[in-house]
């Protein structure tokens, strides 16, 4: 068989056009984006409505300053690329969150996809997105129960994992000999693995807590428990709750007339000013909680602004308004996110993944040293124990525990007032 | 032995102030055969109010309870005749009306985030008495007497009302039997309305202590106290409002002793109880069996 001139210039033609084809497919997967979408839920009503908010302006204000500056530079691209948040309200419904964050992933086809505050409303976003092989920005939902075993898909970026949180407020009470602690939890994931990591730091020295109970997390009226609490003869009251909680908790305590050497709540730490206009700053005098950023400082960080920096360009762009630690816990998440991106090799959700365990141990943000383990779990971003002390009628932070982060001496037992 | 004691005092305070939360709810059902799903959504407006006064106006919030009764008259006109000659008509009121006060319970609470924010408020016990009062060598806040008073007070007026008076024995007409109500005479609609109306204030007037009894008050906390006033009305009974002081009584002891030695459970004791009470005695602890003709 004789190759004519014709069969050679038809296959000319078509490897020239299959070329051409493979080119082209190559290309077009290579295009990026024309904005990195971030997924997200919020609250605008219900019993997380308020730390949701906060944690979701943090988020905004980052995605502001990053658009301003062109965007956010995507390795995997090689260019700067404005970021979009898509996001929802869940009402502080799991059951809704469940169904926004499926949209956001099958339906939205968001980039990056991260969760709502706490562990209650992140919790039923870890299953979905190992389910979907997204990876999962968990802000600050911290519970146990979700770094049980190594995983891909979730990455606790803001807060420290409830299961080592707690350990130096254990620590603080062994250290001050406190032998008689009652301690009063929410029963949800955040509150009860708080709870049950402090029982355990007690018990392993010897320290068996005289009250270890749980109440629902819609508890709202303390009175008859705290005299129940009060029948044990606790030195150490440790409340942990969500912030309507350690509201009511702290207003029965004020109501009841009974005084405990130590009384511990989270929210004041996180969300001060808002503690203080609901319960006054009388009820907060000498009491304890976790000092979280920006009342914790750090001068000296790798990765975006730190506290000085922050605190300025949030009062800027706020009217004047001081930032919270929510704020700043969305604002670090999307740090974190960018710096993701910017360390990505590739527009993939594995890639994302790696990216987060290099950067891990290796970055410091406006919230600490960013360190998470195969568990996704945050082992970094330190908070340590202060109190509430008054000074000129106002309560002011004083870190008190461990010692080499003390900015002055803990009040026990505390004065009565 | 002392925290048992404790638990019941707690407990029968506690029960007086929630039977004032749900006596609304079922004199709205006795009279109008309407659940006012949106009856928690009054209860928050009312504390939000009594938050308002002292916050905003430095008025003290005890001032919330009459504006609590004319808010109730400017709200409950209108929404009475705007709705329930509608869905009297309608082939199932019931159901209806189920659905409708949702929608209007979903409505006000989207008003009140917006209007008040999604954070907490609460407001200092001193604003109702900086003390405590002791019966029985028991001693609970100010806050906490102040509001069983209001409510005793608030439930034997309305006693009063229904017994002594003669539109109250239309009312009782009214609750036995619509129909035959009208056709004797009695103008149902003006009844009705004044039941929504007491209704209403009476849920507002309870809001004004809610944030001395449960802390806070927030938009999202209506849901929550509609289901609970739905648990206590049906634990008393159906239909008698006065059997609402039953059900709150058992509410408020169920809370507090299960507070006190099993405080994980707590939140269960009004639906527990309402189940064991459906199954054992469906008209409720007041209710009276029906004749069957």
């Amino acid at each position: 068989m004789t190759i004519t001139t014709r069969s050679l210039v038809v296959g000319a033609v078509a490897s020239a056009a299959a070329l051409l084809l493979a080119t082209a497919g190559v290309a077009m997967a290579a295009e990026p984006p024309s904005q990195i979408t971030i997924g997200t839920l919020y609250a605008r009503s219900g019993p997380f409505a308020v730390s949701s908010q906060n944690q979701f302006h943090g988020l905004q204000s980052w995605a502001d300053a990053a658009n301003k500056d062109g965007g956010v530079m995507v390795k995997a691209f090689g260019r700067k690329i404005p970021v979009k948040i898509v996001s929802y309200d869940d009402q502080s419904s799991t059951a809704t969150a469940r169904t926004l964050y499926n949209q956001l992933i099958t339906q939205d086809k968001v980039d990056v996809l991260m969760a709502d505050f706490g562990s209650v409303l992140t919790s039923v976003a870890v299953p979905l997105a190992a389910e979907h092989h997204m990876l999962l920005i968990d802000p600050t939902g911290s519970s146990t129960t979700f770094f049980t075993k190594k995983t891909d898909y979730l990455a606790d970026v803001s807060i420290r994992a409830s299961s080592i949180w707690p350990i130096p407020l254990g620590e603080f009470l062994l250290h001050k000999n406190i032998k008689r602690v009652a301690i009063l939890y929410d029963a949800n994931d955040f509150d009860a693995s708080q709870a049950n990591t402090l029982k355990s730091v007690l018990v392993k020295r010897g320290v068996t807590p005289t009250y270890f109970n749980s109440v629902p997390t819609t508890e709202s009226n303390y009175f008859v428990l705290l005299h129940t609490i009060a029948a044990q003869h606790p030195d150490a009251v440790i409340e942990l709750g969500y912030l309507d909680n350690d509201i009511a908790f702290l207003r029965a305590l004020s109501n009841s007339g009974l005084h405990f050497n130590m009384t511990f709540t989270i929210f004041p730490g996180q969300l001060r000013e808002l503690l203080t206009k609901n319960v006054g700053e009388k009820v907060l005098n000498y009491t304890y909680t976790y000092p979280t950023p920006p009342e914790v400082k750090y001068t000296d960080v790798t990765y975006g602004p730190n506290t000085a920096q922050f605190i300025k360009d949030w009062k800027d762009s706020h009217s004047g308004e001081t930032p919270n630690f929510l704020n700043a816990a969305g604002y670090n998440a999307g740090l974190i996110i960018q710096d993701m991106l910017g360390t990505a090799s590739k527009f993939t959700q594995e890639s994302f993944h790696h990216a987060l365990m290099d950067i891990s141990g290796k970055t410091t943000t406006v919230l600490g040293k960013f360190e998470i383990n195969a568990n996704g779990a945050q082992v970094g971003e330190f908070l340590p124990v202060a109190q509430l002390v008054p000074e000129n009628n106002k309560n002011k932070i004083i870190v008190v525990y461990p010692e080499t982060r003390a900015t002055g001496k803990a009040l026990y037992p505390a004065p009565t007032s | 032995m002392a925290l048992l004691e404790y638990a019941l005092m707690g407990g029968v305070l506690y029960g007086i102030f929630f039977s004032l939360v749900a006596i609304g709810l079922n004199l709205v059902f006795g009279v109008m055969r309407m659940i006012n799903l949106a009856h928690g959504q009054f209860v928050m407006l009312g504390g939000f109010g009594a938050c308002v006064l002292y916050q905003d106006l430095g008025l003290n919030p005890i001032l919330g309870i009459p504006l609590a009764i004319a808010g109730a008259v400017v709200v409950g006109y209108p929404l009475y005749y705007a709705v329930v000659p509608r869905l009297q008509r309608s082939r199932d009121p019931e159901m209806l009306s189920f659905i409708l006060f949702f929608g209007l319970a979903q409505v006000i609470e989207a008003v009140a985030v917006f209007v008040f924010g999604a954070d907490q408020r609460s407001l200092p016990p001193e604003t109702l008495g900086a003390g405590s009062v002791g019966l029985l060598w028991q001693q609970f806040p100010d806050s906490w007497w102040l509001a069983a008073s209001v409510s005793v007070v608030s439930i034997l007026g309305l006693y009063f009302y229904l017994t002594r008076t003669k539109l109250g024995f239309a009312t009782r007409a009214v609750m036995t039997n619509r129909e035959e109500a009208l056709v004797t005479g009695i103008d149902v609609d003006r009844i009705s309305v004044i039941a929504l109306i007491m209704g209403l204030a009476l849920a507002g007037m309870a809001g004004v202590f809610v944030p001395f009894l449960l802390g806070s008050v927030d938009p999202s906390i209506g849901t929550g106290l509609t289901t609970s006033s739905f648990a206590i009305i049906i634990i008393g009974s159906l239909g008698r409002p006065l059997g609402t002081v039953a059900g709150g009584l058992v509410f408020g002891l169920g809370s507090m002793l299960m507070q006190t030695y099993f405080s994980s459970w707590s939140n269960l004791v009004p639906y527990g109880l309402l189940v064991i009470i459906v199954l054992v005695r469906p008209t409720g602890l007041f209710g009276r069996p029906l004749r069957q003709a």
